[in-house]
Formats: C-alpha cells, sequence, structure tokens
C-alpha cells in the first residue's frame, strides 16, 4: 500500500505541475487512523496528502458528476469496481474522456471505514460481516480497473463467493407473499436519507425524479408505500446499469439490502439481455441492453 | 436514594407502559432507535439501555419524521377540515442522554419561543415525559461537553438514571418525575451505592467565539474546499438529534386529503427550489455552508446556544468523512 500511496503521490504532483489536471481526486486519512476519506488535491503541494490505505472504499467516480458542467481536467484514482463507473458516466454522455486521467489501481479488497466507525462510535449499532473485508468486496468480480491511463500493481483475480447469485436464487424460491413480506419489512426501516442515491454513479439524472414537484411522482412520507415506491423506480433505473461498486448498500444507515436488489436485476438483466455485466468495458457509441428503442421490439411483457 | 436492580428493568418498563407509550433506546434488526416498548419482541429486539446510545435519535418522539396535520374535503365550493390530528398521546422518553435532551431544549427554543407555538409540537410536548440516563462514559465520537452540555446532569429531565454496578439509580427532577415514580414505587428501594467517577468526552472542541467569528466567513474558501467530498445525501441531517427542518405537503384523490408534515433537509436539492426554477443552494458548498453556519452562528445568534450537543452521530455516519469537530477548529484557525 505504502508504494502504491508514492506512485499516487507522484503521479498526482507530476499531473498537477505539468498542468495536465486542475484536480486529483484521491483520499487521505481521517484524524482516527482508519476514516480515510475522499480527497480533492489542487496544487502539487496537496499531493502528499493523498494515500492509498486498506479503507479507500468509496467510489471517487461519482466525486465526477460535481464537475460535469465544467472544463477542468481532472485525475483521478480508481479501483476496478469504481472505474466501471468511469465507463457509466462515459456511456451515459455525463463526462468525456479526454478531461479525465485515470490513475487505475489493481485492488486487494478493502475494509469499510464506514463500518470501523460505527463499532468504534460505542453506539447500538448493527454492524454485520467480517471486519478484515467489506462485504462489497466479498463479491468482487473486477479488481482491475477496465479503463485507465496508468496502471498500478499487478492484476488481481477477482474474489467471488461460489455462486454470486445465491442470496437473489433464496428469494427467488420463495412465494410471493414471503417476498412481498420481506421487502416490506426491510424497505420500512427506510428514513429517505438518499445516501444510496447520493452514493450512486449511476445515479446522474440531473433532477432526479424523487425531487420532482411538478407532478410530484413520489410522496415524501416514511410511509411504507411511498418508500417502496422509491426503492422500486430506483431499482427499475438501475437494471442495465448498476456496476456493482456496492455504495449504496454500504452508506445506508439502516442497512436495507439494496445490492440484493441490484443483484437480482443484474442476474435477470444477464439472463434475458445478455450475456452482460454493466461497465466492463468502454466502447465509443456502445449500446447497452435496455438504453435503445427499436420499433421491432417484441415488448410482450407490457 | 431511590434505585432498581437491573433485573428489574423489564417489570419497570411493563408497569410504566400500562399507562405511557415508552419509547425505550433498541436494537431492531440493522436499526437502532427509540422504539415502543409495547412493540418490543425478545425475538427480533435488544433493548440497549446500558449502550452508550442509539443512532435514530429520540427527537421523533416530539417531532416525527412523518406526521399527519389535518384531513379535508370538499364539499360544494367549501373546503371543510374534517379532522386536526394533534397527538395527545402520553408518553415516556425512556433513557435519554444528555445531548438528546440538550436537543430537545434546541427544538423546545424553535417550536414553542419567539411568538409561535407550534400546536402540533406542543401537544406533543406536554404529554411527554422524559426519563435521562446519565453519561458517565461517552464514546470516542462525543464532544458534548465542549458544546455546553453536562454528559451526568442532563437538562429538562424528569427523572435522571444513573447506572451503578448492580442497576440504576432512580433520580426525580419533576412534579412530572414523582407522578411515574408513583406507578413503579414497588420496584424501587432505598440504597445508598456508589456512582461511577464521570469520565468526560475524549475527543475536546474549542467552540468559544466561533459564532461571532462566522460572521464574517460566509464567503471563506473553507466551504468550497471542505464540501468537495460532501454527497448531499441526507444521513446527517435525518441522525442529527437538533436539526428540525419540515416540509408540509399534500395528498389528496378526488375531493378529499390530508395534510402532513416530513422532515427535510438542507442537504437536499428539492429544499430551496424555487418556484421560478432558480435555487439559491444550487451546489454542494451552499447546502453544507448553511448546514454549518444555522448550527454555529444563526442558532446561536437567535437562542444564545449553538444547534449542535456533540452527540457525534454525523461524525461517525457521513460515508464521506465529515465531521463537524474539523470544521469547527478549521473556522477557529482561519
Amino acid at each position: 500500500m505504502k508504494e502504491i500511496t508514492a506512485k499516487i503521490q507522484e503521479t498526482a504532483a507530476r499531473l498537477l505541475t505539468e498542468g495536465r489536471v486542475d484536480i486529483f481526486i484521491g483520499w487521505q486519512k481521517g484524524e482516527f487512523g482508519y476514516n480515510t476519506k475522499p480527497f480533492f488535491a489542487h496544487s502539487p503541494e496537496e499531493a502528499d496528502k493523498l494515500v492509498f490505505d486498506e479503507y479507500s472504499i468509496h467510489n471517487l467516480s461519482n466525486a465526477l458528476l460535481k464537475f460535469r458542467d465544467g472544463h477542468q481536467k481532472i485525475g483521478i484514482v480508481v479501483k476496478g469496481c469504481d472505474s466501471r463507473g468511469i465507463v457509466r458516466l462515459l456511456e451515459d454522455n455525463q463526462f468525456k474522456r479526454e478531461r479525465l486521467y485515470i490513475v487505475g489501481v489493481c485492488c486487494p479488497g478493502m475494509k469499510d471505514p464506514l463500518k470501523k466507525m460505527y463499532q468504534d462510535s460505542g453506539f447500538a449499532v448493527q454492524v454485520n460481516g467480517d471486519a478484515e473485508l467489506a462485504d462489497k468486496c466479498r463479491y468482487c468480480i473486477q479488481p482491475n480497473p477496465v479503463i485507465y491511463d496508468e496502471l498500478i500493481g499487478e492484476k488481481r483475480e477477482p474474489r467471488l463467493p461460489e455462486d454470486r447469485f445465491k442470496e437473489v436464487k433464496e428469494l427467488e424460491t420463495k412465494s410471493y407473499d414471503e417476498r412481498y413480506q420481506f421487502f416490506e419489512q426491510v424497505l420500512s426501516t427506510c428514513i429517505r436519507c438518499y445516501a444510496c442515491r447520493q452514493a450512486c454513479v449511476a445515479c446522474n439524472c440531473r433532477t432526479c425524479i424523487f425531487d420532482e414537484t411538478r407532478p410530484q411522482w413520489v410522496g415524501r412520507e416514511t410511509s411504507i408505500s411511498d418508500n417502496m415506491m422509491y426503492h422500486l423506480v430506483r431499482a427499475f433505473h438501475m437494471a442495465g446499469r448498476c456496476v456493482e461498486c456496492g455504495e449504496c448498500e454500504r452508506v445506508c444507515p439502516v442497512g436495507i439490502p439494496l445490492m440484493l436488489i441490484n443483484r437480482k436485476l443484474i442476474k435477470d438483466v444477464g439472463e434475458f439481455f445478455g450475456p452482460y455485466e454493466a461497465g466492463m468495458e468502454y466502447k465509443e457509441g456502445a449500446k447497452p441492453p435496455l438504453s435503445v428503442y427499436r420499433e421491432d421490439d417484441p415488448d410482450d411483457f407490457i | 436514594m431511590k434505585v432498581f436492580k437491573r433485573a428489574k428493568l423489564e417489570k419497570v418498563l411493563d408497569k410504566l407502559s400500562a399507562s405511557y407509550e415508552v419509547h425505550v433506546p433498541m436494537k431492531r434488526g440493522a436499526q437502532s432507535g427509540f422504539f415502543d416498548y409495547r412493540t418490543y419482541n425478545a425475538d427480533f429486539d435488544e433493548l440497549v439501555l446500558d449502550v452508550l446510545n442509539v443512532l435514530k435519535p429520540p427527537k421523533e418522539a416530539v417531532f416525527p419524521q412523518t406526521e399527519k396535520m389535518y384531513s379535508f374535503k370538499q364539499e360544494g365550493q367549501d373546503v371543510i377540515i374534517d379532522k386536526v390530528y394533534e397527538n395527545e398521546d402520553k408518553r415516556i422518553v425512556f433513557g435519554m442522554r444528555s445531548c438528546d435532551l440538550m436537543a430537545i431544549s434546541c427544538l423546545d427554543d424553535v417550536f414553542l419561543t419567539r411568538g409561535y407555538v407550534d400546536t402540533f409540537y406542543k401537544k406533543r410536548r406536554d404529554n411527554t415525559i422524559f426519563v435521562a440516563n446519565a453519561c458517565y462514559s461517552p464514546g470516542r465520537q462525543c464532544f458534548c461537553d465542549s458544546m455546553g452540555v453536562n454528559p451526568v446532569e442532563p437538562e429538562l429531565a424528569d427523572v435522571v438514571l444513573r447506572e451503578y454496578n448492580e442497576g440504576y439509580v432512580w433520580e426525580i427532577k419533576t412534579e412530572k418525575g414523582e407522578e411515574i415514580t408513583a406507578l413503579i414505587a414497588d420496584l424501587l428501594e432505598e440504597k445508598d451505592v456508589n456512582l461511577p467517577e464521570p469520565k468526560g468526552c475524549t475527543l475536546k472542541v474549542d467552540y468559544e467565539g466561533v459564532d461571532k467569528k462566522l460572521k464574517g466567513m460566509f464567503e471563506h474558501p473553507m466551504w468550497e474546499r471542505f464540501s468537495e467530498p460532501c454527497q448531499t445525501c441526507g444521513i446527517c441531517t435525518y441522525t442529527c438529534p437538533t436539526c428540525h427542518c419540515f416540509d408540509i405537503q399534500v395528498k389528496a384523490w378526488g375531493e378529499e386529503g390530508y395534510r402532513f408534515r416530513c422532515w427535510d433537509s438542507c442537504m437536499y436539492r428539492e429544499y430551496t427550489q424555487m418556484a421560478g426554477g432558480h435555487n439559491p443552494r444550487e451546489t454542494a458548498k451552499e447546502r453544507f455552508r448553511n448546514r454549518f453556519l444555522h448550527k454555529l452562528e444563526f442558532f446561536n445568534e437567535r437562542y444564545g446556544k449553538p444547534l449542535c450537543t456533540g452527540c457525534g452521530r454525523c461524525i461517525f455516519v457521513c460515508p464521506s468523512g465529515v465531521s463537524i469537530v474539523k470544521i469547527i477548529e478549521e473556522i477557529k484557525g482561519a
């Protein structure tokens, strides 16, 4: 990790000095040691603050949305899953490739700083899973960046469980009523903080449907019907677009199993229109499933 | 001292629940918050009175996230208000920490003082009794004693619980406290016990003078820099015990409907969206600045105390690692 940090600092300093980029997005250490957080270096001097450690978990590609209307050239560090986020933005025409300098890091798997912060708070919070490896990394299908200008580290093997869709299949075998009950239970706890949306790189609409007021498509009550509407609509919008970075589930303060929903969509899109994995490669002009309209489409499901 | 043994806790809650809705700190699945003890299910829930605090703040007892206000229907040319939903249920919030009680005192300032009384809040507030839980060992991200809160002497408490090795001291502070004490009198015993030494917070921050200094810092570059990682989600505002912004909305079908209010967050774009399409807080910078200016400057200007009680929730829930302590330090050093 120290070597990776040194290389990132060196690259960032070089790019900022040469004027190749105006801002370099990476991570910096937090005040508790483990709460590594996103950092935006604006000058070669600030490049010294950049780190890459076992807590560099955030998908920084999402931060590019802040700059989509500007002209700044941006350097950014991406892991495997984050790089798929970049592909998402390029495919969605949210960013121009030439504005980016992408430093790819082959990812060894991360720990979750948020989980550690929760644990360390002393508060009564449920922290599931393994402290050594973040939940989202247990399902890693792509540790190596799929798009980059510079690559750091040796390529690594994916760390997939035996069956990536095990939980999805379990849910599929349940009856309609059981499934409804399950979703009713998990979605009733949603506090509508929209952290899942804000952390999501695929949620790049300029005006989100949930922020529309004329008309207001989705009610603002934290009732089961409004909550379900929120999550259903979000699920629809994720189909074929989720790059499986797991940030939504990671940031959810009430532990809603959002990746279970996303994996169901990934499985379905793969089965119906695939094989397809979103954001695995960037081909200019490529049309991923569900992004094209054809008049001769059978659309017999409508 | 009046005390009750730890083994009697559930009996105490049972007795109180016979006459009151008792909100107790619980872990319920992946959530933790104050839930009605009548809904306690030992198979799924865990009482966590002995744990430092819970994620969802107890402000919901007096200021629910979604609150129906009134329903209406149209009759000919007239609109008739059918029903006004003022909640007068008698409730006890059991086991609140000092930080969360100071937060209620902030909500009181907002909803009950300065010439306007919010009747929905007042009805709930008047019918709510606070049983505080003195805090002898604050957590690593707690800094209440830097924000004018005394962790072992909670404000507004009707009763103060003090945990000792065998149970809890029951210290009555007000008449309302006397009333509920009568309900559990047979479970209390007189005993002198040794209380733990208060540890105080390890995380410290110097808030002195920050409000005044902020008056000249609206255009300071720190807002741009510090807001960079902020993703403008609402976790910080919804887990904050003091945040109290709400929106009033309507749901209607045909000729009838109801109005309700629901928490809103200054971190959302929609919050400042103007009718003509303009948004004065378009980006994270403006929203982020507003949040901290409100907490640290404006509220103090109006009510003489900050709108932060040092509970530490926003520090550990922020997915991007934004810390209000860091912000205060930065303001001090600016």
